[in-house]
């Protein structure tokens, strides 16, 4: 079973990982744009913030900027697909790849520790609660803010053009929607809410790797998977909070393949177990559709 | 009002499929006037109305829509202008939105869209109040989300969102032909409604002769990229649909395989 | 006769240590290959040697995070919640998870080329704390003298790693700076993933002398790629670590990883017997060998002098 200490690290995590749940439910869901930029916006995010709070900025601030960053490569990728009409994907795919470099150069070496640096939590930390619980606390809270800002937005005049772009472009155009604004302006916000999921995970852990992206977009593909199979397609509130709980969810899934054999799987299965669920959750709405067709 | 001026589209200019779809159309259209628009494949009526809707930019001449000149402005930007109805009921309406939603997209139509929630009460019962007028119980099912609803319902919403915000244009492609004839007759005495409470200047593209001569005041007839008919007046008030047929027989100087679907 | 039982209490002792039936030593490696193995390894034997035994007294416990940093977070939780006696992170992401999550379990690092740098320690000889390990930083004057020893002629070396890895970066530091000093310049070519290996190395055929391949994780994995072209292309081809002579490269002067593993694994014994870990200074791993490879030499077109013959703690024929 799973140890106080482990339960609520799983947490932490799935609550760091939700703001990647969130960011890719704006592309992948909302705005129909497959959007592999994650990758590189989160271990971009964790950079941005581990180099500026070592440099001595405020870990606010740093974090705030890290999100514009985040908001700036998913530009790049909006640029190179509106503008040059590269395929979603492939735009997506060359701004990760860029930004593995550029990640590099932000931070001037792979490895950059914040384990005595003051951060975001430092502040609540020796308030009298442990800090197991403490991180969870913390990162939890800022994900209800931002859940109910992408909810607030995505329910707004503004936030329906957004989603109008996605399911019926034709018809988002015929009502006055500039759809290739609503590109760059998602791609933008999705992309800082990644970066932010990157520099939590870089303040929660103590360091920002340039390998931390590695299999962000599934992860977080999988954490949206999980959130429709459990609340159905109600609404935009259930969908993100669908997030929450699938990436929360995902996590003890993975806690507890470490924690026991009982289930014969190892956390080295785990890739293994992810890659099928997301595959099983991307190609069912395709027979179901293919069903309806004949 | 609508006014061409001598619109000239090319597709697929200097290549071997280059294709003149217009050639040269002039055509103004009085505020509050009634128009359909006749003519076999390819005759350019697709074009015509692409040219007014924004997605195809003429390579000559002038579009003016009220007293704007948007020869060169892409959909979205003239979008306030002109309301539209697509022959595809999927087209029109956003099938993943609810009811609500698509409305509530559609009465910003032209205006900057900001951060204000887009479902408040007022806005609600006025949406509410809309649908009920269509008889059809949709008042009911404001948050359905709209691929629930048939071919039908959804043109009829369609036509509900096309006067919530302020244009006084409308366009109409062929916006009942994928419907069965009951619900397309339902249809278009909603348009006929619609346009007369609203005063709308109108331009229905229609495969549908009797459509074109039983509705509107004026009909004009494409073929090969040219207007080569129209009526109005008196003259149209006398106009047959078996006249129309002799004027395309005459015209493309062949018989025509299907009169069926033309008379239809 | 009370001196007898005296005297056997004191051999009990010496066999079998004090807390050895309720030890356990968690270990953990960012990702699975034949050297972090081998620590893993090391630190095991290690343990047996002082008496610690699996299923007798000691738990061992072992989890990869696959190469990602996130599950390297969650494997830190796993641990810190079972709350074993000693943590032993194997590389710097899996040493910093587990450091920045607990400051009461007694935690013994090691694979960490530059523990200071990543903050797992303050001071290498005073270190405080929870904390303390053994740091494999490549001894990289030492290489570069064997390299002027087995290829006088050399005059450039080229150096293939992926710059997204924190010891590859520190070593070409070093590099350069010891290639300097002995007149050699040094050719970087970079590769990202192993897939690139075999890329990376063909961009130095014709602009190196030599290649010297560091203890790259990404490199290290496909390093048959790196040989099949250096001895294509007769390039000689030294590797930072002695298992890749095993696999073709001409030499190396690096440490036996099992070795390390053993070193930590003595540390690790220190804490369980009571000392403290912040008291225990950072070491940097000893033990470096001479492994060779005479059909790479070969196939490369070099001989190995008596000297180094004789040297050679390895030879692989």
């Amino acid at each position: 079973m799973l140890s106080q200490i482990a339960f609520w690290g799983a947490v932490e995590l799935g609550l760091v990982f939700a703001f990647v749940a969130i960011g890719v439910f704006l592309t992948f869901r909302v705005l129909d744009f497959p959007d592999l930029t994650v990758d590189g916006s989160f271990p971009l995010g964790a950079a941005v913030a581990a180099v500026l709070i070592t440099g001595g900025f405020n870990p606010w601030l740093a974090a705030a900027i890290a999100m514009v960053a985040g908001a700036l490569a998913g530009l790049v990728t909006a640029f190179l697909n509106v503008r040059f009409r590269i395929l979603n994907l492939l735009a997506s795919i060359l701004t990760m790849i860029a930004l593995f470099s550029v990640n590099l150069r932000v931070m001037g070496k792979p490895n950059v520790a914040l384990i005595n640096a003051d951060t975001m939590l430092s502040p609540f930390f020796g308030l009298g609660m442990r800090e197991v619980y403490v991180r969870p606390l913390f990162v939890g809270v800022l994900v209800v803010i931002a859940v109910v800002l992408v909810w607030r937005f995505l329910e707004s005049d503004a936030g329906l053009a957004m989603r109008a772009t996605g399911a019926n472009a034709r018809m988002a155009r015929a009502q006055g929607v500039d759809t290739r604004r609503q590109v760059y302006l998602g791609l933008a916000l999705s992309n800082a809410l990644v970066a932010l999921g990157g520099a939590l995970f870089a303040q929660t852990n103590g360091f920002a790797d340039v390998t931390s992206g590695v299999g962000t977009i599934v992860v977080g593909l999988a954490a949206v998977i999980i959130g429709e199979t459990l609340f159905g397609a109600r609404g935009i509130l259930l969908a993100l909070i669908g997030c929450i709980v699938g990436s929360i969810l995902y996590r003890i899934a993975i806690q507890l393949a470490l924690s026991t054999d009982a289930l014969g799987l190892k956390a080295s299965d785990l890739n293994l177990v992810t890659a099928v669920l997301v595959a099983v959750a991307l190609i069912l709405p395709q027979l179901r559709r293919g069903g309806a067709r004949s | 009002m609508i006014d061409l001026k001598n619109i000239h589209v090319t597709f697929g200019k200097g290549t071997p499929l280059q294709k003149e779809a217009l050639k040269g159309v002039s055509l103004t259209i009085e505020q509050g006037s009634f128009v359909t628009v006749i003519g076999s494949n390819g005759a350019g009526k697709s074009t015509l109305l692409g040219v007014l809707a924004g997605d195809v930019l003429p390579n000559e001449g002038k579009v003016t829509i009220g007293t704007t000149d948007v020869t060169r402005k892409p959909t979205a930007a003239r979008a306030g202008l002109v309301a539209r109805v697509f022959q595809d009921p999927l087209t029109g309406s956003c099938g993943a939105l609810s009811i609500e939603e698509n409305l509530a997209l559609a009465a910003r139509r032209g205006e900057r869209r900001g951060l204000k929630a887009a479902l408040g009460p007022n806005r609600r019962s006025h949406f509410r109040e809309r649908v009920a007028e269509l008889n059809l119980g949709l008042e009911n099912r404001m948050k359905d989300r709209m691929d629930l609803l048939s071919g039908g319902q959804r043109q009829a919403v369609s036509l509900v969102m096309a006067t919530l915000a302020g244009s006084d244009v409308l366009l109409l492609d062929e916006h009942t032909a994928a419907l069965d004839p009951g619900m397309a007759e339902f249809i278009m005495r909603l348009t006929q409604r619609v346009v007369s409470e609203r005063k709308l200047t109108t331009l229905m593209v229609t495969h549908s002769m009797r459509q074109a001569l039983d509705f509107g005041h004026r009909t004009i007839m494409l073929h090969g990229g040219e207007i080569v008919l129209d009526v109005s007046g008196e003259s149209r008030k006398d106009l047959q649909v078996e006249d129309l047929i002799a004027m395309f027989r005459r015209m493309r100087n062949e018989t025509l395989d299907d009169d069926a679907l033309l008379i239809g | 006769m009370r001196n007898f039982i005296l005297a056997l209490a004191a051999a009990t002792a010496l066999v079998m240590p004090a807390k050895a039936a309720d030890v356990t030593v968690a270990v953990t490696a960012i990702v699975e290959h034949p050297a972090l193995d081998a620590v893993r390894d090391g630190v095991k034997e290690a343990l047996v040697e002082a008496g610690y035994k699996e299923g007798e007294g000691l738990k061992f416990l072992y989890e990869s995070a696959q190469g990602n940093p996130g599950t390297a977070a969650q494997i830190a939780r796993q641990f810190i919640g079972e709350d074993p006696t000693v943590i032993v992170p194997i590389s710097t992401p899996s040493a910093q998870a587990v450091v920045s999550a607990t400051r009461d379990i007694s935690v013994v690092f090691t694979a960490v080329s530059d523990p200071v740098g990543a903050q797992l320690v303050k001071d290498m000889d005073k270190p405080g704390g929870n904390v303390t390990g053994i740091s494999d930083m490549s001894p990289v004057a030492d290489h570069v003298a064997l390299i002027k020893e087995i290829t006088p002629d050399a005059k450039s070396i080229g150096f293939v790693y992926n710059t997204a890895e924190a010891n590859s970066v520190s070593t070409l530091a070093a590099l350069k700076e010891e290639a300097t000093k002995a007149g050699l310049q040094v050719i970087e070519s970079v590769a990202t993933k192993s897939a690139e290996v075999q890329g990376a190395t063909r961009a130095l055929v014709g602009r190196a002398d030599v290649i010297y391949i560091p203890t790259d994780n990404t490199i290290v994995s496909a390093f048959e790629a790196a040989v099949g072209v250096a001895e294509e292309a007769k390039l000689p081809l030294y590797a930072g670590d002695t298992d890749s002579v095993q696999r073709g490269a001409l030499a190396a002067l690096g440490f036996n990883y099992f070795d390390v593993g053993k070193q930590t694994g003595e540390v690790v014994v220190r804490v369980l017997k009571g000392e403290a870990p912040g008291d225990i200074p950072v070491k940097v791993a000893a033990g470096t060998d001479l492994v060779i490879n005479k059909k790479a030499a070969e196939k490369m077109g070099v001989t190995f002098s008596e000297a180094v013959l004789s040297r050679a703690s390895r030879v692989v024929e």
